[in-house]
């Protein structure tokens, strides 16, 4: 069974579909079958950083939704672009993107779409790509695909900023993913300025939120400069920045490990 | 017994995701793969309203006694309810009336006969029971109103309690009805000869085709499932559909007489009160626990629809829904809802 790792933040901007990126793509080099699915329908993003373009990607998620294609017809195979990095890679990634055309966009929030699909989708495709760690991009606040992705996801990756709107936020957050009985919650404070110390900025965090902090990640003026561009991980394998991301994949793959680990 | 959830959007969602990330969403999506390839069966065609539904329509939905659904295939789909109306119109009746004014007019014995067939229990001179045409048409008769329309205007309300929505009467169909119920007419005129029912016939045929011709999904029937199993009240809405005392009365008559003449082989293999309907709709209802709403077009030679049948069958093989189970070991159909019952491994 996969395991599936929701990807969320209160506010835009925080880092989410970079984040997602980045842990999914370190985790199929560690040989893991790893898919994200872009559930942010409203602002869709991910798979601009794999590069994924009309061509390679005919259908989406919002083709699956209105039953017009089964999920993994939608799944775009990105390994290659993880080659680029040194090593080869051992595992797989594939990307599930939502659609960029506004009227697409549109008719979703028009006419909207039975949740339960998602869910179906979901499972439809950890089962046709023998997936051992699903990754689900959200859109940022509380929508239903956010409340369904938690309410079926076995880790969620939650990120922050240090900043004081980021705070209350993520406090809501926390208190649905605890309702919806999340059962092992990883927070993420990103985009820290140089001026923080962040090993007080964990301390604190940690103890206002009750929950594990797995990563104080630093504004990163190289990943500014990629641009969501690329996957920072894979143009900058040695990069300190890539280094704290390992160990937030660690810790993930760790979680997975009972559940995915392969014969 | 649940109250309504009232006033609590965020429970009211939460609970909504959280059914639809459960694994019983999965199993009813299992099940619906299992019989949607299922070709077997003829559309009804008596007219042709019936017989323009398409033969691949498949729904099922579950909706518990806490008011959490399960929807899957084409459940948002609307058909003619048909005779799944004739208990809860027996509930209206027994309402209106009492439950030893009602016993008078119609009785409560299963009959191996056809649903349209024309016998009459000659020895208690009364319909054999409110599940066959001439039953139910006898306690159409009950429907208490000052007249038709205000007799249809109480029938359609109960509905309403039942489903949570207004509901409406498919014009096309109920004209159908109305212009081709000969035989319907016939058993109607002869219990009126009979003295068995009062001289309103005509506006009591009338009735009972609009009832017939109300405008249902599996997801309605589901939830007229789940407030006989929860007593008579909405599980959603929290209103009061039936009345407690009388909630028992229904149950046993759909217990034996709910399917057509196939009710001894469904109480056996099955073993849930239910009641189909030639539109392809059927009801099943798990005591204080659920209703289920199954809705495919295609019947069977005794008038049940296959892919229904096929997945009632399956449900409550699967989960021990059988009301004689015990000792069952396998899942509970209710905690298969929460979604952080450690799935199978797959
Ligand atoms: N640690 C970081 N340092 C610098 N820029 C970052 C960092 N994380 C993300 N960004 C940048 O922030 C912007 C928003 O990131 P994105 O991943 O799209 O956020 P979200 O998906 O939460 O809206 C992008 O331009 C991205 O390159
Ligand atoms: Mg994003």
């Amino acid at each position: 069974m996969a395991t599936i790792v929701s990807v969320h933040s209160f506010r835009g901007g925080t880092g989410k579909s970079n984040s997602t990126a980045n842990l999914a793509s370190l985790c199929a080099q560690q040989g893991y079958r790893v898919a994200i699915v872009d559930t942010d329908i409203q602002s869709p993003g991910v798979h601009v950083l794999f590069g994924i373009d009309e061509a390679q990607a005919p259908r989406c998620l919002n083709d699956f939704l209105w039953g017009t294609c089964r999920i993994d017809e939608a799944a775009v195979d990105v390994t290659p672009v993880l080659e680029g990095g040194v090593e080869p890679v051992a595992g797989r990634l594939f990307v599930v993107p939502s659609s960029i055309k506004s009227d697409e966009i549109g008719r979703v929030l028009r006419d909207g779409y039975d949740v339960g699909r998602l869910n179906d989708g979901f499972r439809a495709l950890i089962k046709s790509l023998a997936l051992d760690l699903l990754f689900i991009d959200t859109h940022p606040g509380v929508n239903e695909e956010t409340l369904l992705s938690l309410a079926i996801s076995d880790l969620l990756v939650l990120i922050m900023r240090p900043d004081a709107q980021d705070y209350q936020g993520t406090a809501v957050t926390l208190e649905l993913a605890r309702r919806l009985e999340v059962p092992e919650i990883l927070l993420t404070v990103n985009k820290v300025p140089p001026s923080l110390d962040a090993v007080k900025l964990r301390v604190d965090v940690a103890r206002t939120f009750g929950v594990e902090v797995a990563g104080v990640l630093p504004l990163n003026l190289e990943m500014v400069e990629v641009a969501s561009g690329g996957v920072f991980v894979t143009r900058y394998p040695e990069h300190p920045f890539t280094r704290e991301l390992r160990v937030i994949a660690g810790r993930i793959t760790v979680a997975a490990a009972p559940a995915a680990r392969r014969a | 017994m649940s109250t309504p959830k009232s006033g609590n959007a965020l429970d009211a969602l939460l609970g909504r995701m959280k059914a639809a990330a459960s694994p019983l969403r999965e199993a009813l999506l299992e099940i619906h793969g299992q019989y949607a390839p299922v070709m077997d069966g003829v559309v009804a065609s008596y007219i042709p309203e019936l017989a323009l539904a398409d033969p691949n329509w498949f729904g099922l939905s579950v909706v518990t006694v806490d008011g959490q659904s399960v929807d899957v295939g084409d459940h948002q789909q609307t058909f003619t309810i048909q005779s799944v109306s004739k208990p809860l119109i027996f509930g209206l009746a027994l309402e209106d009336q009492g439950r030893e004014a009602v016993l008078a007019k119609v009785g409560v014995e299963p009959t191996g006969e056809a649903f349209n067939s024309i016998e009459l229990d000659e020895v208690s001179n009364r319909p054999y029971n409110p599940m066959v045409n001439a039953g139910a048409i006898a306690t159409a008769d009950l429907v208490a109103g000052k007249d038709l329309p205000d007799r249809v205007k109480r029938m359609l309300a109960m509905f309403g309690r039942y489903v949570g929505h207004p509901v409406h009467v498919d014009n096309g169909v109920y004209m159908s009805e109305r212009s081709t119920g000969h035989r319907n007419r016939a058993i109607g005129h002869l219990m009126l000869n009979f003295g068995m029912i009062s001289d309103r016939v005509d506006d009591t045929l009338d009735l009972y085709f609009q009832q017939c011709s109300v405008l249902v999904t599996a997801h309605d029937l589901a939830m007229v499932g789940a407030t006989l199993a929860n007593g008579g009240v909405n599980p959603v809405t929290g209103e009061r559909a039936l009345r407690q005392e009388f909630v028992r009365d229904l149950l046993s008559v759909m217990y034996t007489c709910g399917m057509y003449d196939s009710a001894g082989q469904w109480v056996y293999e099955v073993g849930l009160p239910a009641k189909s309907g030639v539109g392809g709709g059927i009801v099943a209802v798990v005591p204080g626990k659920l209703g289920i709403g199954l809705f495919s077009p295609p019947l069977d030679s005794k008038g049940n629809s296959v892919r229904g049948v096929g997945a009632c069958v399956e449900l409550a093989r699967r989960f021990g829904l059988h009301l004689f189970e015990s000792g069952f070991t396998g899942p509970d159909i209710v905690g298969e809802l929460n979604p952080r019952r450690a799935r199978g491994s797959g």
